[in-house]
């Protein structure tokens, strides 16, 4: 392994190890030409004019990387013009269509394509007659027109020198979508699938020996092939559970994680999982987790049957439809498992890494033996999906790599956080912690406005007063405090003990007041914090539930019926600051529910989505991954201001982790 | 026991019945097959003899020198309701035991090895479909070395496969895949079977160019029976058509699948029908069926590119 090598695959493993999934926009290179998603099969969609699809491909030689810090030569299609990548593009097309694939041949032999499955004429243009196909000779063209026929999955592939070419890698996937939608792999409505879980998994096998021989010009008896690698979508695990245009493998751009959440009442569609075997070898190939349940071969629908291990065929093509559905719902506090867990120190971790969230319930994290390494992003779960032929199931013989990839189940509606710190940017704890809003179980985190106190008398005139302490006051932007029935805004002297303030405010009249009278602030600030939000989380949404209690002092709630405490929920926008209650990265969120709203003594539960992309809010730098969530909350109505306390009971993100 | 003469009477009309075939088809006969497991050569692709054991039918009844080993073995032919008995003579070199076996038959009781010089005869009621035969003697050498072949039982439907309308055809073709390891068959006996190797992928005996086309007009329905007589599940793809595979191992599915690339486990057998598209093939030769393996070579490979074209053969007009 050269240096280099060396330095790429610890930079590979560092970022396996931190959870952190580059995004796309900031690193992929080139492989792609427009932001793909991290997850999912990437079509090339060609060029449209009319009820024509072309797509133009150069058949030419570069490497691949696979995890043991190997390079392979290899030969394949890549988009003319564009980058090197192995196996060849996704190319997607609607049935009927018709569809043009232009090859150039930059190999030094004569090479062509074939398209196994499509049973309409393969009218070929430029070239010369080959043993199964026209072909282009080194440095020319071909070009093959066809009717895009039955909807399925297909695949393309060398016709020429077949035991070399083919084993060189010289193939791709051809998707053929029904008229009646992208959302449908077939013709039939049983086949409807969530377009955003929609993967394919490409399998090949390569002889790194083979490959080096014709890199080098060597001889090489195919009698003796001998797989080393066995790949999917042309990465070996764990490379394969990489984000689709991962820099880390430039000529490889496809990934293989598969993603599931629980199949709920509003969206019971399945993943689609399309399965081609281009290599020589059939492979039988095995989910963990559920079964997958097969609908189609070759482009063409079958007696559906559910499978635990299902051998594909070399040059067969399989479709899957696999869904999750949460049928025991196990929750550590509703339904939670009828047996003792396992102490955890008596669970295997290899190599002190693991993806185990060191809880058996879905969407929980639990306790991993110290100096392991977890890649669980939210309490997820992980299966594999892998060759049963154990000895593919390797890289170079040893396990595990290959041909295997993950499974991953989201929590419903995807990850979700609780806070882990909390903090009081105005207001006093009167009782809980921040464990309190872990769940909504009535066990409240619990805030009184922040009081202090006047050491001197006060004239109805002065505007400049001091106190006994601004400790949980804010300390920067006006804010308001009540002294008797009468409102003030501080206006100057944040954080110090000696206030500007303007009198008589919100309606109320500047009055004199006693030596010793209670400065109360009209509102209680406090924030909880989350962390481990990986970068390019989506869909990030902000739950809170709570109330507001008429009293400040022990344990019961009287009812606030009148004059409501009015709420505002906001979070950090971590470019333009958090420090205090005042400060401008605090961004409302924005309904429904439309903010503020009152809340009174029965705890009101909300759900927004943030404003914008979540990235805003996700820190970085020293504040990698986290979120924080303020809750203001402001009770006055003149004349007569009334106290209040602030009860949290439940503050929660949810998000799609990337 | 005691019999009453009801009971036996009842028992004599139920053999009568089945002598003279009144309970199946009118046209069923007794079919007597003769066989010789014998030593012979087979050419090899490219040029060449190799050795092989093979079956074979003698010219002379019972006398296995005018037997010539045929790789496959010869193509036997009967009608469903047939009454078959396949003789099987054991001519092999001293030492070997020929073990004569039809998956998916059940023979009468009887004996089922014919030992060194000795005959064995199994007797079977024919059923539609298409059947390997096959010495499993030594342990998988006889099998590698060649002795196996195809039987036919044909439905009293003229061309049609089984009872099934699916099955119907207009041009039936037999394709038995088997693979050689020149090494082991120079020396059958003592080749360690841990370095068999196969450099030769036949159809019929034969790789392409020699494998004859299989010829046949647009639009006409084409039975391919599959038998994989070789050592490995074989995946073959059909360029330029799906074929349907009506049935496996002589069973009629019930299910019947489309398949453009069809696996045929070792062992078994495989019914499917193409019917010839009316577009133009990829390939000036035809629509292409080759072993997607890509066992698509021929003996030993000294170049920088595969030498020979293995298991592939044509489908045209």
């Amino acid at each position: 392994m050269s240096t280099s090598q060396r330095i790429r695959r610890s930079l590979a493993g560092l970022a396996l190890a931190a959870g952190a999934l580059v995004p796309l926009a900031s690193l992929d290179a080139s492989a792609q030409s427009e932001a793909v998603p991290p997850t999912g099969m990437i079509c090339s969609t060609g060029t449209v004019s009319g009820t024509t699809r072309t797509f133009d491909l150069v058949a030419s030689a570069g490497t691949i990387d696979t995890p043991d810090g190997n390079s392979v030569f290899m030969w394949s299609y890549s988009p003319a013009g564009g980058h090197f990548q192995s196996p060849g593009p996704v190319l997607c097309a609607t049935q009927g269509q018709t569809v043009v694939v232009t090859l150039h041949n930059n190999l030094p032999e004569a090479t062509s394509i074939l398209f196994p499955g499509q049973d309409a004429t393969v009218a070929a243009s430029g070239g010369s007659p080959g043993l199964l196909t026209t072909e282009a000779a080194p440095g020319g063209d071909v070009s093959y027109t066809f009717t895009a026929g039955q909807p399925g999955t297909y695949l393309y592939e060398s016709g020429s020198d077949i035991a070399k070419q083919v084993e060189m890698g010289l193939a791709g996937a051809l998707i053929v979508r029904p008229a009646l939608g992208d959302d449908y792999a077939y013709g039939d409505a049983s086949t409807q699938f969530a377009p955003a879980r929609e993967y394919l998994l490409l399998l090949s096998d390569i002889d790194s020996d083979l490959h080096h021989a014709v890199e080098v010009g060597a001889t090489y008896d195919v009698n003796a092939l001998r797989n080393r690698y066995f790949a999917i979508n042309g990465r070996e695990f764990p490379d394969t559970i990489q984000d689709n245009g991962s820099a880390l493998l430039p000529n490889q751009p496809y990934g293989a994680l598969v993603r599931l959440q629980p199949n709920t009442a509003a969206d019971n569609r399945p993943a689609l999982i399309r399965m081609i075997n281009v290599g020589a070898v059939n492979h039988p190939f095995h989910p963990h987790g559920n079964h997958t349940k097969q609908i189609a071969q070759d482009g063409r629908l079958v007696a559906s049957t559910e499978h635990f291990g299902e051998t594909i065929g070399a040059g067969q093509t399989e479709d899957f439809l696999l869904r999750w559905d949460d049928a025991d719902n196990w929750s550590p506090t509703a339904n939670p498992l009828p047996v003792a867990q396992p102490n955890y120190r008596n669970v295997f971790f290899k190599d002190g890494n693991t993806w185990y969230s060191g809880s058996p319930y879905l969407g929980y994290k639990g306790t991993l033996p110290v100096g392991t390494t977890s890649q669980n992003a939210c309490g997820e779960w992980y299966f594999p999906l892998h060759s049963h032929a154990l000895n593919e199931f390797t890289n170079y013989d040893q396990g595990f790599g290959g041909m295997g990839t993950l499974l991953r189940v989201d929590p419903a509606g995807g990850c979700f956080g609780s806070p882990t710190t909390s903090s009081l940017l105005g207001g006093t704890l009167k009782s809980g912690s921040v464990a309190s809003l872990g769940q909504s179980d009535d066990v409240y985190y619990q805030i009184n406005p922040r009081t202090t106190t006047r050491p001197t008398a006060t004239t109805a005139g002065q505007t400049s007063i001091t106190v006994a302490s601004a400790a949980g006051f804010p300390t920067t932007g006006s804010y308001f405090v009540r002294i008797d029935n009468e409102v003030l805004q501080v206006t100057g002297g944040q954080g110090t003990t000696t206030w500007t303030v303007a009198r008589g405010q919100l309606g109320s009249s500047a009055a004199s007041h006693t030596s010793g009278a209670v400065v109360t602030a009209l509102a209680t600030d406090w924030y909880g914090g989350f962390g481990g939000v990986p970068a390019g989380s989506t869909n990030l949404k902000v739950i809170y539930e709570g109330r507001n209690c008429g009293v400040t002092t022990g344990t019961t709630c009287p009812a606030i019926t009148t004059n409501l405490p009015q709420q505002t929920v906001k979070i950090c926008n971590w470019s333009l600051g958090c420090s205090t209650a005042t400060s401008p990265g605090w961004t409302a969120l924005t309904g429904p529910p439309t903010q503020p709203q009152g809340v009174g003594s029965t705890d009101v539960s909300s759900t927004w989505t943030v404003p914008g992309s979540p990235s805003a809010y996700i820190g970085t730098g020293s504040y990698a991954g986290q979120i924080r969530v303020l809750v203001h909350t402001q009770r006055y109505t003149a004349p007569a201001p009334a106290t209040f306390a602030t009860w949290g009971d439940l503050m929660k993100i949810v998000y799609d982790a990337p | 026991m005691r019999t009453s003469v009801h009971r036996g009477a009842q028992a004599l009309l139920v053999l009568a019945l089945a002598v003279f075939g009144l309970t199946s088809s009118a046209s069923a006969a007794t079919v007597a097959i003769e066989l010789c497991a014998v030593p012979g050569t087979a050419p090899l692709p490219g040029g060449g003899l190799v050795p092989i054991w093979g079956f074979g039918t003698p010219t002379t009844p019972g006398d296995c020198s005018t037997a010539s080993a045929g790789l496959p073995g010869p193509q036997l032919t009967a009608t469903a309701g047939d009454v078959v008995t396949i003789t099987v003579r054991n001519a092999l070199p001293a030492g070997h035991t020929v073990s004569f076996e039809i998956p998916g038959v059940a023979f009468n009781p009887g004996p089922t090895d014919a030992a060194s010089g000795a005959a064995v005869s199994r007797t079977f009621t024919a059923q539609p479909g298409t059947y390997l035969y096959q010495s499993g003697g030594d342990a998988g050498r006889q099998e590698a070395m060649g002795l196996s072949g195809a039987l036919l039982v044909r439905t009293t439907t003229p061309n049609q496969a089984y009872a099934s309308a699916t099955t119907a055809y207009d041009v039936e073709s037999v394709l038995v895949l088997t693979a050689i390891d020149p090494a082991f068959n120079a020396a059958p006996e003592t080749y360690d079977l841990h370095n068999y190797r196969a450099t030769y992928w036949l159809i019929n005996g034969r790789s392409y160019p020699d494998v004859p086309a299989i010829t046949a007009a647009t639009g006409q329905r084409v039975l391919l029976r599959y038998l994989n007589a070789g050592y490995d599940n074989t995946s073959m793809t059909l360029l330029g058509a799906h074929e349907q595979v009506v049935a496996r191992d002589a069973g009629v599915l019930t299910n019947q699948i489309s398949a453009s690339t069809e696996t045929i486990p070792a062992g078994a057998t495989e019914d499917a029908i193409v019917v010839v598209p009316t577009g133009t093939p990829p390939s000036t030769h035809g629509f292409a069926l080759f072993n997607r393996q890509l066992h698509v070579t021929s003996g030993p490979q000294t170049g920088t590119s595969p030498i020979g074209n293995g298991m592939l053969v044509f489908i045209h007009s």
